[in-house]
Protein backbone atom coordinates (compact mmCIF):
# COMPACT_ATOMS: atom_id res chain seq x y z
CA UNK A 1 0.00 0.00 0.00
CA UNK A 2 1.19 3.32 -0.68
CA UNK A 3 -0.70 6.61 -0.68
CA UNK A 4 -0.13 9.38 -3.13
CA UNK A 5 2.06 11.62 -2.24
CA UNK A 6 4.43 9.24 0.27
CA UNK A 7 7.58 10.01 -0.90
CA UNK A 8 7.32 13.39 -1.20
CA UNK A 9 6.27 13.33 2.20
CA UNK A 10 8.62 10.91 3.52
CA UNK A 11 11.77 13.19 2.14
CA UNK A 12 10.12 16.31 3.85
CA UNK A 13 9.81 14.70 7.29
CA UNK A 14 13.59 13.58 6.64
CA UNK A 15 14.65 16.62 6.09
CA UNK A 16 13.24 17.61 9.59
CA UNK A 17 13.57 15.23 11.91
CA UNK A 18 17.57 14.92 10.50
CA UNK A 19 17.97 18.44 11.20
CA UNK A 20 16.63 18.04 15.02
CA UNK A 21 19.19 15.33 15.54
CA UNK A 22 21.99 17.55 14.35
CA UNK A 23 20.84 19.49 17.24
CA UNK A 24 20.70 16.99 19.64
CA UNK A 25 22.94 16.78 22.99
CA UNK A 26 23.67 13.23 23.43
CA UNK A 27 23.83 12.60 27.23
CA UNK A 28 25.49 12.89 29.40
CA UNK A 29 25.38 16.47 29.57
CA UNK A 30 28.13 18.44 31.76
CA UNK A 31 26.98 21.10 33.59
CA UNK A 32 28.07 24.16 32.68
CA UNK A 33 27.65 27.36 34.66
CA UNK A 34 27.61 29.88 31.67
CA UNK A 35 23.65 30.09 31.40
CA UNK A 36 23.48 30.06 35.11
CA UNK A 37 25.36 33.17 34.41
CA UNK A 38 23.22 34.52 31.54
CA UNK A 39 19.91 33.66 33.37
CA UNK A 40 22.00 35.68 36.40
CA UNK A 41 22.18 38.66 34.29
CA UNK A 42 18.70 38.14 32.32
CA UNK A 43 16.72 37.79 35.86
CA UNK A 44 19.46 41.23 37.12
CA UNK A 45 17.88 42.93 34.27
CA UNK A 46 14.13 42.18 35.18
CA UNK A 47 14.87 43.02 38.67
CA UNK A 48 16.32 46.27 37.70
CA UNK A 49 13.28 47.11 35.66
CA UNK A 50 10.43 46.56 38.46
CA UNK A 51 12.07 47.81 41.60
CA UNK A 52 12.02 51.20 42.43
CA UNK A 53 15.62 51.80 42.79
CA UNK A 54 15.85 49.69 39.39
CA UNK A 55 17.65 52.82 37.32
CA UNK A 56 20.93 52.34 39.69
CA UNK A 57 21.07 48.71 38.83
CA UNK A 58 20.09 49.31 35.38
CA UNK A 59 23.07 51.77 35.01
CA UNK A 60 25.40 48.77 36.28
CA UNK A 61 24.31 46.33 33.72
CA UNK A 62 24.18 48.92 31.31
CA UNK A 63 28.21 49.38 31.80
CA UNK A 64 27.99 45.59 30.52
CA UNK A 65 25.37 44.84 28.09
CA UNK A 66 25.00 48.25 26.15
CA UNK A 67 27.14 50.17 23.92
CA UNK A 68 29.29 52.43 26.20
CA UNK A 69 29.19 56.03 24.09
CA UNK A 70 25.21 56.65 23.20
CA UNK A 71 23.33 59.68 22.79
CA UNK A 72 21.02 60.67 25.69
CA UNK A 73 17.82 61.25 23.06
CA UNK A 74 17.20 60.59 19.67
CA UNK A 75 18.45 63.79 17.84
CA UNK A 76 18.16 61.76 14.33
CA UNK A 77 18.13 58.86 11.88
CA UNK A 78 21.27 58.11 10.52
CA UNK A 79 19.19 57.80 6.58
CA UNK A 80 15.93 58.79 5.38
CA UNK A 81 12.85 57.81 6.16
CA UNK A 82 10.55 57.51 9.36
CA UNK A 83 10.40 55.05 12.26
CA UNK A 84 7.15 53.49 13.76
CA UNK A 85 7.28 52.53 17.42
CA UNK A 86 5.07 50.97 19.26
CA UNK A 87 5.21 51.21 23.67
CA UNK A 88 2.93 51.12 26.90
CA UNK A 89 1.65 54.47 26.01
CA UNK A 90 0.67 53.66 21.88
CA UNK A 91 1.99 54.26 18.15
CA UNK A 92 4.80 56.74 17.67
CA UNK A 93 6.57 58.30 14.68
CA UNK A 94 9.48 59.31 14.59
CA UNK A 95 11.26 62.22 11.66
CA UNK A 96 14.19 62.23 10.46
CA UNK A 97 14.90 64.94 12.82
CA UNK A 98 14.59 63.15 15.84
CA UNK A 99 11.38 64.45 16.56
CA UNK A 100 8.58 62.21 17.40
CA UNK A 101 4.15 61.99 17.42
CA UNK A 102 2.15 59.81 19.70
CA UNK A 103 -0.81 58.54 17.11
CA UNK A 104 -2.51 57.35 19.89
CA UNK A 105 -3.02 54.09 22.14
CA UNK A 106 -2.58 51.62 19.87
CA UNK A 107 -0.67 48.12 20.80
CA UNK A 108 0.61 47.32 17.13
CA UNK A 109 1.24 49.33 13.73
CA UNK A 110 2.55 48.71 10.22
CA UNK A 111 3.48 51.42 7.88
CA UNK A 112 1.26 51.48 4.64
CA UNK A 113 3.45 50.39 1.41
CA UNK A 114 4.53 53.71 0.44
CA UNK A 115 4.30 55.24 4.15
CA UNK A 116 1.74 57.70 3.41
CA UNK A 117 -0.64 56.19 6.09
CA UNK A 118 -0.45 53.70 9.59
CA UNK A 119 -2.31 50.76 10.70
CA UNK A 120 -2.46 50.12 14.12
CA UNK A 121 -4.73 47.77 16.50
CA UNK A 122 -5.85 48.03 19.61
CA UNK A 123 -8.27 46.19 22.30
CA UNK A 124 -11.13 45.39 19.56
CA UNK A 125 -10.12 47.47 16.88
CA UNK A 126 -8.29 47.94 13.59
CA UNK A 127 -7.62 51.75 12.73
CA UNK A 128 -6.25 53.42 9.26
CA UNK A 129 -4.34 56.35 10.53
CA UNK A 130 -2.58 59.54 9.30
CA UNK A 131 0.74 60.15 9.94
CA UNK A 132 0.07 63.01 12.02
CA UNK A 133 -2.49 61.09 13.62
CA UNK A 134 -5.86 61.32 12.42
CA UNK A 135 -8.04 58.90 12.05
CA UNK A 136 -8.98 57.67 8.36
CA UNK A 137 -11.30 54.93 9.27
CA UNK A 138 -11.76 52.35 11.86
CA UNK A 139 -13.63 48.78 11.99
CA UNK A 140 -14.35 47.40 15.16
CA UNK A 141 -13.02 43.39 15.44
CA UNK A 142 -12.26 41.58 18.66
CA UNK A 143 -9.04 40.43 19.58
CA UNK A 144 -7.65 42.56 15.97
CA UNK A 145 -3.53 42.27 16.42
CA UNK A 146 -0.91 42.15 13.78
CA UNK A 147 -1.38 44.40 11.10
CA UNK A 148 0.57 44.17 7.51
CA UNK A 149 -0.13 46.42 4.76
CA UNK A 150 0.69 45.63 1.14
CA UNK A 151 -0.32 46.65 -2.17
CA UNK A 152 0.29 49.49 -5.18
CA UNK A 153 -0.06 52.74 -5.35
CA UNK A 154 -3.70 52.40 -6.17
CA UNK A 155 -4.91 48.94 -4.52
CA UNK A 156 -4.17 48.15 -1.26
CA UNK A 157 -5.05 45.09 1.40
CA UNK A 158 -4.42 44.69 5.50
CA UNK A 159 -4.41 41.23 6.38
CA UNK A 160 -4.40 40.84 10.54
CA UNK A 161 -5.65 38.67 12.75
CA UNK A 162 -8.27 37.90 15.09
CA UNK A 163 -8.51 35.15 17.94
CA UNK A 164 -9.95 32.49 15.66
CA UNK A 165 -9.84 34.30 11.97
CA UNK A 166 -6.84 35.58 9.29
CA UNK A 167 -8.94 39.02 7.61
CA UNK A 168 -7.88 40.42 4.62
CA UNK A 169 -9.24 44.33 4.29
CA UNK A 170 -9.41 46.50 1.58
CA UNK A 171 -6.87 49.48 1.93
CA UNK A 172 -10.37 51.74 2.37
CA UNK A 173 -11.74 49.52 5.25
CA UNK A 174 -14.10 47.64 2.94
CA UNK A 175 -14.75 44.20 2.43
CA UNK A 176 -13.59 42.69 5.25
CA UNK A 177 -12.90 39.00 4.44
CA UNK A 178 -12.34 35.70 6.63
CA UNK A 179 -8.94 34.87 4.29
CA UNK A 180 -7.08 31.63 4.05
CA UNK A 181 -9.95 29.09 4.51
CA UNK A 182 -8.33 26.68 6.53
CA UNK A 183 -7.23 26.41 10.07
CA UNK A 184 -7.54 29.47 12.43
CA UNK A 185 -4.01 31.38 12.57
CA UNK A 186 -1.40 30.86 14.97
CA UNK A 187 -1.54 33.25 18.04
CA UNK A 188 1.28 35.43 18.13
CA UNK A 189 3.07 34.96 14.20
CA UNK A 190 2.37 37.63 12.12
CA UNK A 191 1.20 36.98 8.46
CA UNK A 192 3.56 37.41 5.94
CA UNK A 193 2.87 39.19 1.97
CA UNK A 194 4.57 37.70 -0.56
CA UNK A 195 6.65 40.72 -2.88
CA UNK A 196 6.05 41.00 -5.99
CA UNK A 197 2.84 38.92 -6.21
CA UNK A 198 -0.41 40.47 -6.41
CA UNK A 199 -2.26 39.77 -3.29
CA UNK A 200 -0.91 36.64 -1.92
CA UNK A 201 -0.37 35.86 1.64
CA UNK A 202 1.42 33.00 3.88
CA UNK A 203 0.59 32.24 7.88
CA UNK A 204 1.24 29.88 10.29
CA UNK A 205 -1.99 28.30 11.29
CA UNK A 206 -2.62 26.42 14.15
CA UNK A 207 -1.29 23.25 13.04
CA UNK A 208 1.85 24.45 12.69
CA UNK A 209 1.83 24.46 9.01
CA UNK A 210 2.93 27.93 6.87
CA UNK A 211 0.02 28.40 4.35
CA UNK A 212 0.22 30.45 1.59
CA UNK A 213 -2.88 31.25 -0.68
CA UNK A 214 -3.51 34.19 -3.39
CA UNK A 215 -6.44 36.23 -1.39
CA UNK A 216 -8.27 37.06 -5.00
CA UNK A 217 -8.40 33.85 -6.03
CA UNK A 218 -9.97 30.85 -4.43
CA UNK A 219 -7.91 27.63 -3.16
CA UNK A 220 -4.45 27.57 -1.20
CA UNK A 221 -0.99 27.25 -3.06
CA UNK A 222 0.54 25.34 -0.72
CA UNK A 223 0.79 24.40 3.00
CA UNK A 224 4.32 23.60 4.19
CA UNK A 225 5.58 20.80 6.94
CA UNK A 226 5.02 21.45 10.23
CA UNK A 227 7.20 23.91 12.35
CA UNK A 228 6.36 23.52 15.54
CA UNK A 229 8.94 25.76 16.55
CA UNK A 230 8.19 28.89 13.73
CA UNK A 231 9.29 32.04 15.76
CA UNK A 232 8.74 34.67 13.04
CA UNK A 233 8.10 34.31 8.87
CA UNK A 234 9.43 36.72 6.29
CA UNK A 235 9.43 36.80 2.69
CA UNK A 236 12.81 37.63 0.71
CA UNK A 237 11.94 40.61 -1.13
CA UNK A 238 12.18 38.96 -4.51
CA UNK A 239 9.31 36.80 -3.39
CA UNK A 240 11.62 33.48 -3.86
CA UNK A 241 11.38 32.52 -0.51
CA UNK A 242 9.76 32.61 2.73
CA UNK A 243 12.07 32.38 5.81
CA UNK A 244 10.64 30.86 9.06
CA UNK A 245 12.73 31.42 12.15
CA UNK A 246 12.57 28.69 14.49
CA UNK A 247 14.86 27.23 17.34
CA UNK A 248 18.20 26.98 16.36
CA UNK A 249 16.93 26.65 12.47
CA UNK A 250 16.18 28.58 9.93
CA UNK A 251 13.55 26.77 7.39
CA UNK A 252 13.59 27.95 3.52
CA UNK A 253 9.96 27.41 1.73
CA UNK A 254 10.31 27.53 -1.59
CA UNK A 255 8.03 30.28 -2.98
CA UNK A 256 6.54 28.09 -5.97
CA UNK A 257 5.96 25.35 -4.02
CA UNK A 258 6.71 25.70 -0.33
CA UNK A 259 9.34 22.79 -0.85
CA UNK A 260 11.30 23.05 2.77
CA UNK A 261 15.46 23.12 3.76
CA UNK A 262 16.27 23.33 6.89
CA UNK A 263 19.71 25.33 8.29
CA UNK A 264 20.83 25.13 11.34
CA UNK A 265 21.66 27.92 12.82
CA UNK A 266 22.45 27.97 16.51
CA UNK A 267 21.01 30.22 18.37
CA UNK A 268 18.71 32.48 15.98
CA UNK A 269 16.04 34.92 17.60
CA UNK A 270 15.40 36.64 14.38
CA UNK A 271 15.65 37.47 10.97
CA UNK A 272 15.08 40.60 8.69
CA UNK A 273 15.78 41.11 4.70
CA UNK A 274 17.06 44.06 3.08
CA UNK A 275 15.36 45.58 0.27
CA UNK A 276 18.31 44.29 -1.89
CA UNK A 277 17.80 40.98 -0.79
CA UNK A 278 20.81 40.82 1.84
CA UNK A 279 19.57 39.16 5.06
CA UNK A 280 20.50 39.75 8.63
CA UNK A 281 19.97 37.50 11.07
CA UNK A 282 20.25 37.98 15.43
CA UNK A 283 21.93 34.86 17.25
CA UNK A 284 22.48 34.29 20.90
CA UNK A 285 25.07 32.00 22.02
CA UNK A 286 26.12 31.37 25.69
CA UNK A 287 24.92 34.95 26.89
CA UNK A 288 25.93 37.04 24.15
CA UNK A 289 24.18 38.15 20.90
CA UNK A 290 25.60 39.28 17.84
CA UNK A 291 23.96 40.71 14.22
CA UNK A 292 25.24 39.03 11.00
CA UNK A 293 24.52 40.39 7.62
CA UNK A 294 25.01 37.91 5.06
CA UNK A 295 26.95 35.66 7.86
CA UNK A 296 29.46 38.59 9.10
CA UNK A 297 28.91 40.14 12.43
CA UNK A 298 27.85 43.94 12.53
CA UNK A 299 27.39 44.30 15.68
CA UNK A 300 27.81 41.98 19.05
CA UNK A 301 27.04 43.00 22.62
CA UNK A 302 26.30 40.69 25.98
CA UNK A 303 22.37 40.51 26.78
CA UNK A 304 19.69 40.35 23.98
CA UNK A 305 18.79 42.02 21.23
CA UNK A 306 15.47 42.59 19.54
CA UNK A 307 14.68 41.66 15.94
CA UNK A 308 16.54 44.52 13.13
CA UNK A 309 14.96 46.80 11.25
CA UNK A 310 16.53 47.90 8.05
CA UNK A 311 16.68 51.47 6.60
CA UNK A 312 14.74 51.91 2.90
CA UNK A 313 18.05 52.03 1.70
CA UNK A 314 19.52 49.32 3.12
CA UNK A 315 22.61 50.82 4.32
CA UNK A 316 21.84 50.52 8.07
CA UNK A 317 19.99 48.70 10.83
CA UNK A 318 18.35 49.29 13.88
CA UNK A 319 18.26 47.11 16.89
CA UNK A 320 17.28 47.74 20.10
CA UNK A 321 18.74 46.08 23.18
CA UNK A 322 16.32 46.41 26.11
CA UNK A 323 18.34 45.19 29.27
CA UNK A 324 20.61 48.51 28.62
CA UNK A 325 17.40 50.69 27.19
CA UNK A 326 19.27 51.64 24.18
CA UNK A 327 18.92 51.29 20.57
CA UNK A 328 22.02 50.87 18.12
CA UNK A 329 22.33 52.11 14.51
CA UNK A 330 24.22 49.41 13.07
CA UNK A 331 26.05 50.23 9.23
CA UNK A 332 25.50 47.14 7.24
CA UNK A 333 28.20 47.49 5.44
CA UNK A 334 30.90 47.90 7.70
CA UNK A 335 31.88 47.12 11.44
CA UNK A 336 32.44 50.64 12.82
CA UNK A 337 29.71 53.40 12.66
CA UNK A 338 27.82 52.55 15.22
CA UNK A 339 25.45 55.04 16.96
CA UNK A 340 23.64 54.69 20.14
CA UNK A 341 20.66 56.17 21.60
CA UNK A 342 19.86 56.01 25.32
CA UNK A 343 17.13 56.51 27.48
CA UNK A 344 14.63 54.79 24.75
CA UNK A 345 11.74 53.39 26.92
CA UNK A 346 11.34 57.08 28.56
CA UNK A 347 11.24 58.89 25.14
CA UNK A 348 8.22 57.07 24.58
CA UNK A 349 6.66 57.32 27.99
CA UNK A 350 7.02 53.48 28.23
CA UNK A 351 7.68 50.87 31.03
CA UNK A 352 8.20 48.39 28.94
CA UNK A 353 10.62 48.72 26.03
CA UNK A 354 9.18 50.03 23.05
CA UNK A 355 9.45 47.82 19.46
CA UNK A 356 10.59 49.26 16.24
CA UNK A 357 7.37 48.19 14.32
CA UNK A 358 8.92 49.28 10.61
CA UNK A 359 11.08 52.19 8.92
CA UNK A 360 9.97 53.49 5.67
CA UNK A 361 10.07 55.00 3.21
CA UNK A 362 12.42 56.33 0.50
CA UNK A 363 10.98 59.99 -0.56
CA UNK A 364 8.96 58.99 -3.90
CA UNK B 1 15.40 -12.18 15.55
CA UNK B 2 17.99 -10.53 13.36
CA UNK B 3 16.06 -7.89 12.15
CA UNK B 4 15.68 -7.20 15.82
CA UNK B 5 19.28 -7.11 16.39
CA UNK B 6 19.79 -4.74 13.65
CA UNK B 7 17.37 -2.38 15.14
CA UNK B 8 18.93 -2.56 18.74
CA UNK B 9 21.86 -1.78 16.78
CA UNK B 10 20.55 1.09 14.91
CA UNK B 11 18.57 2.91 17.70
CA UNK B 12 22.16 2.41 20.21
CA UNK B 13 24.34 4.07 16.58
CA UNK B 14 21.61 6.85 17.23
CA UNK B 15 22.26 7.19 21.04
CA UNK B 16 25.78 7.73 20.39
CA UNK B 17 24.91 10.24 17.74
CA UNK B 18 25.32 8.46 14.74
CA UNK B 19 23.33 10.18 11.45
CA UNK B 20 23.53 6.55 9.73
CA UNK B 21 21.84 5.51 12.42
CA UNK B 22 18.92 7.59 13.17
CA UNK B 23 18.27 7.68 9.23
CA UNK B 24 18.19 3.70 9.47
CA UNK B 25 15.73 3.93 12.15
CA UNK B 26 13.39 6.58 9.91
CA UNK B 27 13.61 4.83 6.59
CA UNK B 28 12.69 1.39 8.38
CA UNK B 29 9.63 2.61 10.29
CA UNK B 30 8.56 6.06 8.73
CA UNK B 31 6.21 4.16 5.94
CA UNK B 32 4.41 2.08 8.36
CA UNK B 33 3.92 5.08 10.77
CA UNK B 34 2.70 7.36 8.38
CA UNK B 35 0.07 4.98 6.44
CA UNK B 36 -1.14 3.79 10.13
CA UNK B 37 -1.55 8.05 10.37
CA UNK B 38 -2.93 8.30 7.04
CA UNK B 39 -5.66 5.49 7.68
CA UNK B 40 -6.43 7.49 11.34
CA UNK B 41 -7.28 10.45 10.42
CA UNK B 42 -7.91 10.08 6.25
CA UNK B 43 -5.61 13.25 5.98
CA UNK B 44 -2.59 12.83 4.28
CA UNK B 45 -1.01 16.71 5.61
CA UNK B 46 -2.07 15.17 9.22
CA UNK B 47 -0.62 11.86 8.71
CA UNK B 48 2.59 13.68 7.80
CA UNK B 49 2.62 15.88 10.69
CA UNK B 50 1.71 13.09 12.95
CA UNK B 51 4.76 10.52 11.58
CA UNK B 52 7.19 13.79 12.21
CA UNK B 53 6.30 14.83 15.73
CA UNK B 54 6.53 11.09 16.50
CA UNK B 55 9.78 10.99 15.12
CA UNK B 56 10.48 14.12 16.95
CA UNK B 57 9.70 12.63 19.97
CA UNK B 58 11.67 9.91 19.48
CA UNK B 59 14.62 11.82 18.69
CA UNK B 60 13.85 13.80 21.81
CA UNK B 61 13.90 10.56 23.84
CA UNK B 62 16.30 8.68 22.86
CA UNK B 63 18.61 9.64 25.26
CA UNK B 64 16.12 7.45 27.67
CA UNK B 65 15.19 4.80 25.41
CA UNK B 66 15.65 1.26 26.39
CA UNK B 67 17.35 -0.78 24.39
CA UNK B 68 15.81 -4.00 25.07
CA UNK B 69 12.80 -2.94 23.52
CA UNK B 70 11.81 -3.16 20.05
CA UNK B 71 11.59 0.67 18.83
CA UNK B 72 8.71 0.07 16.33
CA UNK B 73 5.64 -0.91 18.82
CA UNK B 74 6.88 2.52 20.85
CA UNK B 75 6.84 4.93 17.78
CA UNK B 76 3.25 3.02 16.79
CA UNK B 77 1.48 3.49 20.11
CA UNK B 78 2.74 7.17 19.30
CA UNK B 79 1.26 7.88 16.07
CA UNK B 80 -1.89 6.20 17.05
CA UNK B 81 -2.83 7.50 20.23
CA UNK B 82 -1.88 10.69 18.62
CA UNK B 83 -4.14 10.28 15.44
CA UNK B 84 -7.02 9.21 17.30
CA UNK B 85 -6.54 12.37 19.25
CA UNK B 86 -6.41 14.63 15.86
CA UNK B 87 -9.28 12.83 14.88
CA UNK B 88 -11.36 13.58 17.76
CA UNK B 89 -10.63 17.05 18.08
CA UNK B 90 -11.43 17.07 14.08
CA UNK B 91 -14.87 16.20 14.64
CA UNK B 92 -15.70 18.92 17.13
CA UNK B 93 -13.91 21.35 14.69
CA UNK B 94 -15.10 19.77 11.91
CA UNK B 95 -17.37 22.51 10.34
CA UNK B 96 -14.38 25.07 10.59
CA UNK B 97 -12.22 22.43 8.77
CA UNK B 98 -14.49 21.18 6.12
CA UNK B 99 -12.41 22.56 3.33
CA UNK B 100 -8.83 20.92 4.51
CA UNK B 101 -9.83 17.62 4.39
CA UNK B 102 -8.06 16.19 1.53
CA UNK B 103 -9.25 12.75 -0.01
CA UNK B 104 -7.15 10.12 -1.14
CA UNK B 105 -7.01 10.36 -5.35
CA UNK B 106 -9.07 7.83 -7.12
CA UNK B 107 -6.02 6.22 -8.84
CA UNK B 108 -3.53 3.88 -6.98
CA UNK B 109 -3.30 0.72 -5.08
CA UNK B 110 -5.72 2.36 -2.41
CA UNK B 111 -9.18 1.16 -2.44
CA UNK B 112 -11.14 3.95 -1.96
CA UNK B 113 -14.30 2.19 -0.91
CA UNK B 114 -12.89 0.45 2.01
CA UNK B 115 -11.43 3.59 2.98
CA UNK B 116 -14.50 5.25 2.74
CA UNK B 117 -15.93 2.75 5.11
CA UNK B 118 -12.86 2.90 7.43
CA UNK B 119 -13.32 6.85 7.54
CA UNK B 120 -17.03 6.06 8.84
CA UNK B 121 -15.72 4.16 11.96
CA UNK B 122 -14.91 5.87 15.21
CA UNK B 123 -11.59 6.87 15.23
CA UNK B 124 -11.00 4.67 18.26
CA UNK B 125 -12.26 1.31 16.01
CA UNK B 126 -9.66 2.52 13.38
CA UNK B 127 -6.82 2.85 15.05
CA UNK B 128 -7.23 -0.86 16.33
CA UNK B 129 -8.03 -2.11 12.55
CA UNK B 130 -4.97 -0.19 11.52
CA UNK B 131 -2.60 -1.50 14.17
CA UNK B 132 -4.04 -5.53 13.77
CA UNK B 133 -4.39 -5.69 10.10
CA UNK B 134 -1.77 -2.89 8.61
CA UNK B 135 0.89 -3.33 11.31
CA UNK B 136 0.39 -6.86 12.12
CA UNK B 137 -0.23 -6.39 16.20
CA UNK B 138 -1.78 -9.29 17.70
CA UNK B 139 -4.90 -8.22 20.22
CA UNK B 140 -2.84 -8.31 23.36
CA UNK B 141 0.40 -6.37 21.66
CA UNK B 142 -2.40 -3.99 20.64
CA UNK B 143 -4.35 -3.93 24.33
CA UNK B 144 -0.67 -3.23 25.77
CA UNK B 145 -0.06 -0.18 23.10
CA UNK B 146 -2.89 1.73 23.71
CA UNK B 147 -3.57 0.83 27.41
CA UNK B 148 -6.73 -1.02 27.21
CA UNK B 149 -8.38 -4.49 28.51
CA UNK B 150 -7.79 -7.10 25.62
CA UNK B 151 -11.67 -7.97 25.91
CA UNK B 152 -12.18 -3.95 24.94
CA UNK B 153 -9.56 -4.82 21.86
CA UNK B 154 -11.71 -7.50 20.47
CA UNK B 155 -15.17 -6.11 20.78
CA UNK B 156 -14.03 -3.17 18.97
CA UNK B 157 -12.12 -5.32 16.17
CA UNK B 158 -15.77 -7.53 15.72
CA UNK B 159 -17.56 -4.45 16.00
CA UNK B 160 -15.36 -2.60 13.12
CA UNK B 161 -14.92 -5.31 11.04
CA UNK B 162 -18.34 -6.07 11.08
CA UNK B 163 -19.14 -2.40 10.17
CA UNK B 164 -16.68 -2.68 7.13
CA UNK B 165 -18.17 -5.62 5.89
CA UNK B 166 -21.22 -4.44 6.02
CA UNK B 167 -20.10 -1.35 3.92
CA UNK B 168 -18.20 -2.83 1.49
Amino acid sequence: MEIPGEHEARERSWAVVQAAFAEREPQPRRRSWKPVAALALVLAGAAGLLSPSGRAVLDEIREVVGVERSAPALFSLPASGRLLVTGDSGAWVVEEDGSRRLLGPYADATWSPFGRYVAATRKDELAALEPDGDVRWSLPRPGARSPRWTGSATDTRIAFVTDSRLHVVGGDGTRDVDAGGGPAPAADIAPAWRPRRRFELSYLDSLHRVATFGVETSGTSWRSIAIPDAQQLTWAPDGTRLLVVGRNRLVSLRGADGTATVRRERGVTAASWAPDGRLAIVRTVRGRSEVLVDGRVRFSTAGAIDRPVWSPDGRWLVVALPQADQWVFVRASAKTGLRAVANVSSQFRSRSFPVIAGWCCLSE
Amino acid sequence: MGAGRDERAEVRAAQRGSASGIEALFRLHWPRAYRAAFLVVHDAAAAEDIAQEAFLAAVRNLDRFDRGRPFGPWLHRIVVNRAIDWTRSRQLRAEAELVDVEAPEESGPLDASLLGALAALPPEHRAVIVLRHLLDYTPGEIAELLGLPRGTVNSRLRRGLDSLKESV
